[in-house]
């Protein structure tokens, strides 16, 4: 099985069953991560084409991505795609995302900065951007972006500890730690919801714990 | 003549007791967890009753006054209280994450083998 989209959801009823659909244009297999939501996510997934792997209660971003990428390399797929289940990010993107693997380990996406990104994440995404720099040497645009896609061959370098949104970060470190060859291309996004995802908080907790990792050389 | 800070310390000791005592009748502590709680609430009380058992303590460590010692010894226990606790807290979301990952994927290449 060649390629596969693993999508974490929770609480996405409204959105997923569109996605799946669409993304199976891009991808031999769906997987969708239920974290633990009290909607019909899986249902919906389901029926639109997806194959289900549910937690049984939440567990935050970072554990559902991993498991969804255990569970894809376990059916021996040989690329990877990640994104979001709120219909951020244009299915029509992975080719694109796809076609970089060729020749590159990790394709992370990377959205413009224009005026749909709501103040706060233009904010929060520049200083975590000059986190990484300063911490990990990387130069890399929209750090918090979870459009990206890697090689399996790859995905046991990069596998994370992060159960939540410090995944995206904790992503970088390691690219950077085991220098897998990585590439950034521009994508489309569209924000239907200014209050969803990482918030000032998180953002804190995202710069505490990529001070922490530079600090111990824990990951 | 008792003085305030002594009547608390003394309504705390007897406090903790009782609470201990709830928590062993109700089988959330075992005897021995109960007899700890019930012999540091019960030097909490002597300490309150005869502060000046504690003077060649406080002499020795160069403190102005008890009081003082008690402040350190209370700060020192939180704090190690709080490090007992966020141990046990970390190591126990590890193993949920764990697990219900691993039910996750298991449960899922079940229905994959169906």
């Amino acid at each position: 099985m060649p390629s596969v989209a693993v999508i974490p959801a929770r609480n996405e009823s409204r959105t997923i069953g569109q996605i799946v659909k669409k993304v199976l244009n891009y991808v031999d297999e769906v997987i969708v991560v239920d974290d633990g939501s009290a909607d019909n996510t899986s249902n919906e997934a389901e029926k639109a084409g997806a194959f289900i792997v549910k937690h049984a209660i939440n567990l935050g971003k970072g554990a559902a991505l991993k498991t969804g990428c255990d569970f894809a390399t376990r059916r021996r797929a040989t690329s990877i795609v990640v994104m979001d289940a709120d219909g951020q990010h244009m299915p029509q993107d992975i080719p694109k995302f796809l076609n970089k693997l060729k020749e590159y380990d990790v394709v992370i996406g990377y959205r413009s900065y224009g005026q749909t990104m709501p103040v706060v994440f233009r904010i929060g995404n520049r200083i975590i951007e000059l986190a990484s720099l300063v911490l990990f040497g990387l130069h890399v645009r929209d750090t918090q972006c979870g459009f990206r896609a890697f090689r399996s061959s790859v995905y046991q370098k990069l596998r994370w500890k992060s159960p939540d949104y410090s995944v995206e970060s904790e992503m970088i470190a390691r690219i950077s730690k085991k220098r897998l060859k990585y590439v950034q291309i521009p994508i489309e996004t569209i924000y239907a919801d200014k209050y969803k995802g990482t918030t000032i908080l998180d953002g804190i907790k995202i710069v505490f714990n990529m001070v922490r990792w530079r600090v111990l050389r824990s990951i | 003549m008792i003085s305030g800070v002594q009547i608390l310390g003394i309504l705390f000791g007897f406090g903790l007791v009782y609470l201990a005592f709830l928590s062993f009748k109700r089988h959330e502590f075992t005897p021995t967890e109960w007899g700890f709680w019930t012999l540091l609430a019960a030097a909490v009380v002597l300490m309150s009753l005869f502060p000046q058992v504690l003077d060649p303590v406080v002499a020795r460590l160069k403190f102005a006054r008890a009081l003082d010692l008690y402040v350190i010894l209370g700060f020192m226990f939180l704090i190690s209280a709080l490090f007992y606790t966020y141990t046990i807290s970390r190591r126990t979301q590890v193993r949920v994450e764990e697990l219900v990952r691993k039910m996750a994927i298991n449960e899922a290449m079940h229905k994959r083998r169906k």
